[in-house]
């Protein structure tokens, strides 16, 4: 089991590194909450706006 | 690989430090801690932080809401429970004021409906046969359970399932998410979030003593949520937002999916504005995955720091089916119910948002029948 871990760390940390090198990062981190519309924590719109 | 352990002659138990692995995330922390310091954003360090010590206090307080709703509801016991509660309590000490008040905060809200109560009961069912929720699995994962791997695996598959199954689900109808500042003001929503915590707490005692079962709380459970409700304090300054974990699951899986081809273009989830930007840009751009990443790589170093990592042999292939019918069913209630144990009962209750109690009601039930299924999968029902 401690080979599959170093593996799986390992390669989970690369495949961060690698998407946070190649992906557009403009600003603070910020929640889908954050963003106007928003009624949920996933970003999903409030029943009334439909 | 080199494991450092020190044999304790007196009892022959292995103890010592875990070099590889206590290495391994401290490194991993620094590295991402650099990464988003190099973008000027300290406010993303913090919630690396932030997690990496929920991540610890996790694990070494053995807080665990799963088993503490199954021990609530097999034996009556309720101090897990109660546990859990003093986490929300403190947390809502600070955001129901501050969300109310400050235009840069916000509470955990969500919307009353189907897709909430589906979502929270399937959740439940969920829960237990992956034996671990959205906090407990990143813990435990952290922590060296390989059976937790296929569980998280599988969490992660399911809420991308879920998210393209909630816009359909949210059509269903429903209303505006309560929430009781709205009504009754910052202080006088504080004093009726923290109302209904001490009449779920009442409750609770009440069912633990009819039942003849304990209902007072560990002194790891006491500690532990004080330490847990003070660092999700401080994962709110930080983020804005309360704590919550499941939402960077679903950008994971919506990520590697997309880099294997599958377009998300005409999913209606992923064209509201939150998480088509989530899935734009970096994941150390997502709140919910800071913390998370921390927490993996705090409860790894906590590990690594007392005994050998991941030493234990793989679990039954039983066990592991039940972890993968768990991480889906987990999955995909979380989405449906906007989250987990964390992010739609401690951060939705601790906001004073009526979704948290509903949530939590509707889970409940879905719990109930998880533990009937355990037997199935050689899972004991306590």
């Amino acid at each position: 089991m401690r080979k599959t871990y170093l593996v799986v760390a390992l390669f989970g940390l690369i495949a961060i590194v690698g998407n946070h090198l190649t992906s557009p990062s403009s600003g603070r981190a910020v929640s889908p909450e954050d963003f106007a519309g928003a009624c949920a924590p996933c970003g999903a719109p409030c029943p009334s706006k439909k | 690989m080199s494991t450092a352990t020190v044999a304790a002659p007196s009892t022959g138990a292995a103890i010592g430090i875990d070099r590889l692995f206590l290495g391994l995330a401290i490194g991993a922390t620094a590295i991402l801690v650099a990464l988003v310091l190099l973008d000027s954003q300290p406010l993303s360090a913090a919630l690396i932080l932030g997690g990496f010590g929920l991540g610890v206090a996790f694990l070494k307080a053995e807080f665990s809401y799963t088993a503490s709703w199954r021990r609530f509801i097999t034996r009556g016991e309720a101090g897990g429970l109660l546990g859990g509660l003093i986490v929300i309590a403190i947390c809502a000490l600070v955001v129901v004021p501050i969300a109310a008040l400050k235009v840069d905060f916000g509470g955990a809200i969500a919307p009353l409906g189907p897709s909430l109560v589906v979502g929270a009961f399937v959740f439940g069912i969920g829960m237990q046969l992956g034996n671990g929720c959205g906090s407990g699995t990143l813990y435990t994962v952290g922590g060296g359970s390989g059976r937790m791997l296929f569980t998280l695996a599988f969490f992660i598959v399911g809420s991308v399932l879920g998210s393209l199954s909630l816009p359909r689900f949210l059509a269903l109808g429903g209303i505006d998410p309560v929430l009781a500042s709205d009504y009754l003001g910052p202080w006088g929503g504080l004093a009726a979030t923290l109302a209904s915590i001490a009449l779920a707490a009442v409750l609770i005692i009440a069912v633990a003593k009819k039942r003849g079962a304990n209902w007072r709380p560990s002194r790891n459970y006491i500690a532990g949520g004080i330490a847990i409700g003070l660092l999700c304090v401080a994962v709110f300054f930080a983020g804005g937002h309360p704590w919550s974990v499941t939402f960077g699951y679903t950008v994971w899986g919506a990520k590697i999916a997309n880099a294997l081809g599958y377009d998300f273009s005409n999913a209606a989830f992923w064209q509201w504005p939150g998480p088509k930007h989530a899935l734009a840009e970096s994941v150390l751009s997502d709140t919910s995955s800071l913390t998370d990443f921390g927490m993996v790589f705090g409860a790894m170093a906590a590990a690594a720091a007392t005994k050998p990592f991941a030493a234990t042999a793989w679990p039954p292939v039983k066990s592991l089916l039940a972890a993968v019918i768990g991480g889906l069913l987990m999955g995909w209630g979380a989405r449906l119910g906007f989250g987990c144990n964390i992010g739609a009962f401690v951060g939705g209750v601790a906001s004073g948002s009526l979704h948290g109690w509903v949530w939590f009601a509707a889970c409940l039930p879905g719990c109930l029948i998880g533990i009937r299924l355990r037997p199935l999968f050689g899972l004991s029902r306590d």
